[in-house]
């Protein structure tokens, strides 16, 4: 084998794969198209296509920086690739109050506006990609009081104290000396006498960026793969 | 004549291996410095799974900082370095062609080490980019990559003016390694930190970047180490050189498309995940030939294999490249995948590749070429067996056991009726099994760490015999005294 044979090989072999499977993907998934939602089929009108805001961005960034993917997933895989949809809550709930069975598996436009799609690397902790949709059904306006307690200290939570081993993010807390009134946002954690837990900013935008994670919204029906057969609702 | 001829090999290599001193022994060095912060990290990070209050008071130590840490130190301090100290060492050795650039290597060589630190302090500190195995800030690649061809640029050279006739096996399994490399590190990193607005597509590149690590850098710079070693030591020929052909290009034709198969069932296109299973799972055939084609040539003479420190490491290296295709089989086939892809299985087979089959390889060629380039032979046996066996042991342990465990733990994870209570308990075994193995790792490793710096302090003993695990005739723990001088009567 000469060297340029060699060249000619190697450059062909790894550049093939390296076009189709690296660079062609990244940047048509750079461009997604939005979906329209179709009269007469879909109960919506106008075009799918799901925004992110800064603070949930900075949360996101939060997430990154502390390893939450790690333990953490985010992605509802479809059937074929596991048994995400039927596991309660991880694609949605099976009965919303006002629409009745919202769970689906993920979507592109699930990740939209964040510099990386956090899928993560094992489940150790919960899959995370609907904590948002489960933390309001079960908490309504609390929710996000119980997220920083959560956060926290997450064994303060009696229904997992005994086996979580998530870290706690003491540090992403202020602890503040109370002058005058106890402040709103005062966690109901243990703490000497005069003195108050507060969530510092980047516990903020975490927990703006945890709450956010509803992804179970409707999608037009050209992309629902477990469309609603009529008359079998619920 | 002959004799005249051998003398003036015997020069020549010794005069490259001298060429190659600081450099080589530099990369190995802080590469087994580099190993002994990873397994400390790998400490903590394991304990934390079992037991979550360890260490909490302190942010720089949360559990997802460390783990990224860990990962880092073992890949880009280790595993890198050692790749960079066999490349150089072998390619000129191969080549015969001396260094003559061992200020620019090793200047390089500090740069990387220290873009590395300031990366792994950002880390810690909580500058994480966030994405597996590229979690240093942005600032650190590109240093990364300039260094990384200053470094292997005089390899290339090298190969280039190589005397006419025959090129060794290991000499296309290096250049394929060092051209992938700066390819895939340098376009994964462009991609994800200079292009924005394609999270999807960003967390495709970086699945695809952790594959690639593993089988287009350690993988091939293994390999090719083992195709020098195994025969070397041995004095005899591969068992089959065309086989050693055909391993190569089915390396180079399927490990590219390898590493999508993390991301099934996420919305990005069909077939990538479908892809990159299949390609994974392919990686056996290349693993395969590799390993029975030298395995084939190493127990021609087992005696050997068992009291040389070399082979005995390589040896174990090509096992467990063999088990690390089997895993890449199982763990990739559909129906296992969608048990064991959010589980610590993946962990377990990082930990087989990296420091199973590359590590041990590395270590072999460690206890190889230090001797050579010091000219001063390991001060004890007793030392490179404690090594070995806490070593093998406990490598054998993380892997079997995050494996296996991943597997119990994903059925936790896919029988949905049950409370995921069940899943998160069925880890906690293993993760303490895990933090045993990494102890007794650290252990092994200071051993080796102690060893090495003593011999790179020219410390070593001065002779001309190898040391030996196995006991010749006599009763001294250090090896046989004999000539001063190690290489060979022409060198002076």
């Amino acid at each position: 084998m000469s060297f340029r044979n060699f060249a000619i090989g190697l450059t062909i072999s790894f550049g093939l794969a390296w076009f189709s499977v690296v660079l062609l993907p990244f940047f048509k998934l750079r461009d997604l198209t939005p979906v329209a939602f179709e009269e007469g089929v879909d109960a919506k009108t106008g075009i799918y296509f799901p925004k992110t805001t800064g603070r949930v961005v900075d949360g996101a960034r939060v997430y990154a920086e502390n390893g939450c993917y790690q333990c953490h997933t985010q992605v509802a895989r479809p059937t074929y690739a596991g048994n995400d949809l039927k596991r309660d809550g991880f694609a949605g709930l099976k009965g919303d109050p006002d629409r009745g069975d919202t769970r689906r598996e993920s979507n592109p436009f699930d990740y939209v506006g964040l510099d990386f799609a956090q899928i993560g690397l094992t489940r150790n902790g919960p899959d995370l990609i609907n904590l948002g949709r489960r933390l309001n059904a079960a908490h309504g306006p609390d929710a996000d009081e119980y997220l920083y307690r959560r956060l926290y200290d997450p064994r303060l939570d009696p229904a997992v104290a005994t086996w979580s081993n998530c870290p706690s993010m003491k540090f992403l807390f202020e602890k503040k000396e109370i002058q005058g009134q106890r402040s709103e946002q005062a966690l109901d954690v243990e703490v000497e006498e005069g003195f108050q837990i507060v969530p510092g900013p980047a516990a903020r935008a975490l927990v703006s960026y945890l709450l956010s994670l509803q992804h179970d919204d409707e999608v037009p029906s050209s992309m629902n793969y477990a469309p609603v057969i009529p008359g079998n609702e619920g | 004549m002959a004799t005249l001829e051998n003398d003036q090999d015997t020069i020549l290599r010794a005069s490259i291996d001298r060429s190659l001193r600081h450099p080589v022994m530099f990369f190995f060095t802080s590469g087994a410095a580099w190993l002994a912060v990873a397994i400390l990290l790998g400490i903590i990070s394991s304990a934390k799974v079992h037991n979550p209050g360890f260490l909490e008071s302190c942010p720089w130590m949360t559990y997802g900082r460390v783990t990224a840490a860990h990962q880092t130190a073992l890949i880009y301090g280790w595993g890198c370095q050692a790749a960079f100290g066999m490349a150089i060492w072998l390619m000129a050795r191969l080549s015969r062609q001396t260094c003559r650039n061992a200020g620019t290597i090793l200047t390089a060589g500090h740069v990387w080490n220290f873009a590395l630190s300031l990366g792994v302090i950002a880390i810690l500190a909580g500058g994480g980019t966030g994405m597996p195995w590229m979690e240093m800030p942005s600032f650190a690649w590109m240093p990364m990559l300039l260094a990384y061809v200053a470094i292997v640029i005089g390899s290339m050279v090298q190969f280039k003016v190589r005397p006419e006739g025959h090129t060794y096996i290991s000499q296309w399994y290096l250049m394929a390694a060092l051209i992938w490399f700066p390819w895939f590190f340098g376009s994964a990193h462009l991609l994800v930190h200079g292009f924005s607005g394609s999270p999807l597509g960003a967390a495709g590149v970086n699945a695809w970047f952790r594959s690639a690590m593993l089988l287009m850098l350690f993988a091939p710079v293994g390999i090719a180490m083992a195709y020098y070693l195994v025969p070397k030591v041995l004095g005899r020929p591969v068992y089959n050189y065309s086989l050693s052909l055909i391993g190569f290009w089915s390396l180079a034709i399927i490990a590219p498309w390898a590493g999508m198969q993390k991301l099934t069932g996420v919305p990005i296109p069909n077939f990538l995940p479908y892809l990159g299973a299949f390609a994974a799972i392919l990686f056996a055939v290349p693993a395969a030939m590799a390993g029975i084609n030298l395995l084939k040539t190493a127990v021609t003479d087992l005696e050997k294999v068992n009291e040389s420190p070399t082979l005995r490491f390589t040896v174990w290296g090509l096992i467990f490249l063999l088990i690390f295709g089997l895993a890449s089989v199982l763990l990739n086939l559909p129906s296992v995948t969608r048990i064991t892809q959010f589980t610590i299985s993946g962990y377990g087979y990082d930990v087989l590749g990296i420091y199973g089959f590359f590590s041990f390889i590395a270590f072999g060629a460690i206890y190889f070429i230090v001797p050579r380039i010091t000219r001063r032979e390991w001060l004890s046996r007793r030392l490179i067996k404690s090594h070995f066996f806490l070593s093998i042991y406990a490598v054998f342990g993380i892997a079997l056991v995050a494996i296996f465990g991943g597997l119990m733990q994903g059925v936790g994870q896919e029988t949905f009726t049950s409370a995921w209570e069940d899943a998160a308990d069925r880890v906690v075994p293993y993760a303490v099994m895990t933090t045993t193995c990494w102890f007794f790792l650290l252990v092994s490793n200071f051993f080796f760490f102690v060893h090495l710096t003593l011999m790179w302090l020219r410390l070593g003993r001065r002779s001309s015999h190898p040391t030996l695990l196995v006991e010749p005739h006599h009763h001294d723990p250090h090896g046989p005294e004999g000539d001063i001088d190690n290489a060979g009567p022409a060198v002076h």
